[in-house]
């Protein structure tokens, strides 16, 4: 089903939170205060390596209208973070290991004043070697970034022998990409406001990506039970797992308990960009055989992650890579190594995609070179190679059937772009040659073996007299809101003034996992299956107790229950009346597990959701400019619960890629950003993509499938990059392996220009 | 060094009295001369529907009108607001939903919603001074604001039905 307003007829609704967006009346969480609220600064490293000497902050103390200055010292727990293995220090004390590290803190009651202070606090330094980039973190003569070495995490996975069935394959290509230090680049930088209560316990207004894990790290932090602190996250102006890590928490926690006041921070651009998380940028080596008949043999590939100086996910972000470095084909003999090392280069860690993205760029890059080499188209090449309803997944491990990879292969065909890409495409300017490219992926979807994935929901009736469901995920924009309203309007056939929806506070919701891994519209909706019958169960038996209907002839509707009497629909009892009759015993709380392999195969994946994507470019070159002037999308992702919703994921993850194509990189000189800010790190505008890409559906699944809806929030975001190479190659006969794509090599490398092979196009013409 | 930063001192306490209208209303604040526009609207009058993301003018998330055209208020300083009829989001749709406003609405035109006034402002200043434009301008109209969420599909949507 190609997704716009008309195939989706009335799921096409306006979002919960749409006017108040539109109008400017949404309050984020960064545009709160507080009566006698204090303004945050952290301060951050002068070097990104370096011993530290000693820290003075007695001037800065000193500064009229400072009002706590802190450091290590003011830490009454563990001076870490990181979701996965807290090596990143609150405030650093001995060394500095990247530009972005923390060293003090200061609440003052102007930000003018507070900023100023930054400036009178005394550190001394003792500059180190450092490590700027994965190659050098490996040499033997490196320094030891952390005890353990510089290595964070290493993959290692092998199937057949690659070596040898390499040598036999009549046709073998070996080929190293690279790509960026992608930024998220949210338009709400990272902020918060934090704010002790009169009972003790603080209260953190910060986005994030899982109220619970904050909670829980910050507890770790403060040295108190977790139950003292509230962590309320949503709304959120865009994370796209940048925020799924702690940033402003710490610092403004620490800050508001030690002077007892409100702390608000919000990061400039500049200190977002130093001391936020990035894309991993990786450096993948592939090496992939085939036989006479497009058959693929073997393939070798190598990963080396730059996971800068701390591993926050940097290791699950890697088995993610190493996973789908193998991607929807068949391959008997596979090799893939992988290696994320720590540099004293930013942070990098999870970002949409997680790893996927990367590895994909690479793995499509080889698929079609091999079909270049044997003269096969390059998507009967991958027809030839893809797997089937029922084999196993990429490492190996049982997944839950899916015929997906077939599906978006075939339908990308229906796509206007295909019957183009059989067409010469003229062009009318000289300057500018045209080419179309595929590209596609499987992508999964849940955290993987091996990593606690919970869930879990409220349904309740409330005291209001709503339907009210409660869980702990987050509203960054994707539309969480929208689908959770969908789906209850669906379930109980009401109005939407019936429900109520809460989410995104640690005193009101339950743990339900994190809101990451294109895992939460799964989720909710398996919630509600879960909850549904128990809840009307006790909504009906309670109705017919009061009224005499009997509970088979009720059924939930607009306002109330609602029964037939003499064919006639009538309204039995409004919500708010039953409510009336008392609500203890219409709460139902579910919890589950997202579903896992069952093979022990670490961070492997059960569900996997399909994409191919086609793109057309208009290469200029004289410029070296790429322009994407057309994008379609399958997508196979089971049902379509949010229309408005799953097309906003695939074409802004889309567009996320065409960034990482065409312009976006993270800038490191000498491990410090060069592109601080959005003039030099270059994010597509409305200028730079095409009016309106097709997004293709393919709701079937297996029959008898049990886990519904899968979600959508990366897989727009994994395909792209590969089908722009490949359509850049077709018009203009370069292969890209570097991204983004450099316009001055793009020109240089034109084959043109070696061997005068194109006609009409000379070095003096023009003139 | 010394000297200079007393001679910073001196002109940090330099207020004066700036008088503008906002959204309609009259205003009369004592501030800097050289006070951002964007802080005096979201932190002097608590008006937070205009955003701030680069502050280098670049992103358009701060984006009012000042006499009816598109500035983006992190460059604008109060000095040069004296006099002027100034126009925030908090200004458009004040009683009834913009046409604008509705288009983004039923187009899915954003998703976390933080560069959206923006994007209306920057094309409610358009629509002051070009009753019908077409795609391309309205397109042009909208250079200077960047979204990450939706990668401009539903504002495209947006642009389509505006250029009818």
């Amino acid at each position: 089903m190609l997704l716009d307003q008309d195939s989706a007829g009335d799921k096409w609704r306006i979002r919960p939170d749409g006017k108040e967006k539109v109008t400017g009346k949404l309050r984020y969480l960064t545009d709160m205060t507080f009566p006698n609220m204090l303004y945050g600064r952290v301060l951050r490293s002068d070097y990104p390596h370096a011993r530290i000497i000693s820290i003075d902050t007695l001037k800065a103390k000193a500064l009229e209208g400072v009002v706590s200055v802190i450091t290590h010292e003011d830490i009454p727990g563990l001076n870490g973070f990181g979701i996965s293995n807290p090596d990143q220090p609150v405030f650093c004390f001995d060394f500095v290991r990247y530009e972005g590290d923390a060293i003090a803190a200061v609440a003052a009651t102007t930000p003018e004043i507070a900023e100023e202070a930054l400036h009178l606090i005394e550190v001394e330094y003792d500059k180190l070697p450092i490590i700027d980039s994965a190659e050098k973190a490996l040499l033997p003569t490196a320094p030891k970034l952390h005890s353990n070495g510089n290595i964070l995490h290493e993959t290692d996975y092998c199937r057949g022998n690659t070596e040898a069935v390499l040598g036999k394959c009549v046709c073998v290509i070996e080929e190293t990409y690279e790509t960026p230090r992608q930024m998220h680049t949210y338009l709400e930088t990272e902020g918060g406001i934090f704010v002790p209560e009169k009972d003790g316990r603080l209260t953190v207004y910060a986005p994030t990506q899982h109220g619970y894990k904050d909670r829980m790290q910050l507890g770790r932090i403060l040295g108190v039970p977790d139950e003292r602190i509230r962590v309320i996250s949503s709304p959120i102006g865009g994370s796209f797992g940048g925020k799924d890590e702690l940033n402003v928490q710490p610092y403004g926690a620490l800050l508001s308990l030690s002077c007892g006041k409100p702390v608000k921070i919000h990061y400039s651009r500049w200190e977002s960009v130093k001391a936020g998380l990035k894309r991993h940028p990786m450096k993948i080596t592939m090496k992939t055989g085939v036989d006479a008949n497009g058959k693929v043999l073997a393939h070798e590939v190598t990963i080396l992650s730059d996971t800068g100086a701390y591993s926050t996910l940097g290791g699950p972000v890697l088995n993610f890579a190493t996973e789908h470095a193998i991607g929807p084909y068949q391959i008997p003999n596979v090799v893939v190594k992988g290696k994320a090392v720590f540099t004293n280069n930013g942070v990098s860690g999870e970002f949409r995609g997680f790893g996927g993205n990367q590895v994909i760029f690479a793995l499509e890059g080889q698929i079609d070179r091999l079909a270049e080499k044997l003269h096969i188209d390059p998507w009967e090449l991958r027809r030839r190679n893809l797997r089937n309803l029922n084999d196993l997944g990429p490492l190996g491990q049982r997944v839950y059937p899916t015929n997906g990879a077939f599906e978006v292969w075939e339908a990308i065909q229906r796509s206007p772009l295909w019957e183009k890409s059989k067409q010469d495409l003229e062009s009318s300017d000289r300057w500018i040659q045209r080419g179309i490219g595929f590209s596609m992926a499987m992508h999964g979807s849940g955290l993987g073996f091996g990593i606690p994935d919970p869930a879990g929901g409220i349904l309740r009736l409330n005291n209001k007299g709503k339907i009210e469901v409660a869980f702990g995920h987050e509203e960054f924009g994707q539309g969480l809101l929208g689908t959770l309203e969908i789906l209850l309007l669906d379930h109980f056939n009401c109005e939407k003034e019936d429900i109520h929806i809460v989410i995104g506070d640690t005193d009101l919701v339950p743990p339900s996992g994190s809101s990451t891994a294109s895992r939460t519209t799964n989720m909710v909706w398996q919630a509600l299956n879960r909850l549904k019958p128990q809840f009307l169960s006790a909504l009906y038996e309670k109705v017919e107790n009061e009224t005499g209907v009997n509970r088979k002839d009720l059924k939930t509707g607009s306002g109330g229950i609602w029964t037939y009497k003499n064919g006639k629909k009538v309204r039995v009892m409004t919500y708010g009346e039953v409510a009336k009759l008392g609500i203890e015993d219409l709460e139902f709380s579910t919890k589950f597990h997202y579903p896992v392999t069952p093979d022990p195969v670490m961070g492997g994946h059960y569900l996997y959701t399909c994409t191919s994507v086609a793109a057309e470019v208009e290469v200029n070159v004289l410029t070296g400019t790429v322009k994407v002037v057309a994008i379609d999308h399958t997508v196979a992702a089971g049902p379509v619960i949010n229309p408005m919703g799953y097309l906003g994921q695939i074409e802004g993850g889309s567009i996320m890629a065409l960034g990482f194509t065409l312009s976006e990189d993270a800038v490191m000189e000498s491990s410090e950003y060069i592109t601080l800010n959005l003039d030099t790190y270059v994010i597509p505008t409305i200028l730079d993509v095409p009016r309106s890409q097709s997004v293709d559906a393919i709701e079937k699944l297996p029959d008898g499938d049990p886990f519904g809806p899968r979600g959508v929030g990366e897989v727009g975001s994994v395909a792209l990059a590969p089908a722009i190479v490949a359509a850049v190659k077709n018009a203009t006969g370069t292969w890209i392996t570097k991204l983004p794509i450099n316009k001055e090599k793009l020109i240089c490398d034109l084959p043109y220009l070696n061997n005068e092979k194109k006609v009409g196009i000379t070095h003096d013409s023009g003139r | 060094m010394i000297q200079e930063d007393k001679f910073m001192l001196v002109e940090e306490k330099i207020q004066y009295v700036l008088n503008f209208t906002l959204n309609g209303e009259e205003i009369s604040i004592a501030v800097h001369p050289s006070r951002r526009l964007v802080d005096i609207i979201r932190t002097d009058l608590d008006l937070t529907g205009t955003k701030i993301s680069c502050e280098i003018g670049r992103c358009g998330a701060c984006m009012v009108l000042i006499d009816g055209i598109p500035h983006n208020s992190c460059l604008t300083m109060a000095y040069q607001c004296e006099g002027k009829e100034i126009e925030s989001i908090e200004g458009i749709g004040k009683n009834k939903l913009d046409p604008i406003q509705q288009c983004f609405l039923e187009e899915g035109a954003f998703q976390c919603g933080y560069c959206t006034p923006g994007m209306i402002v920057s094309l409610k200043g358009l629509l002051n001074q070009n009753k019908s434009p077409n795609y391309d301008e309205i397109e042009q109209s909208l250079a200077g604001n960047l979204c990450r969420c939706t990668g401009y599909g539903g504002i495209n949507r947006v642009i389509k039905r505006l250029s009818k």
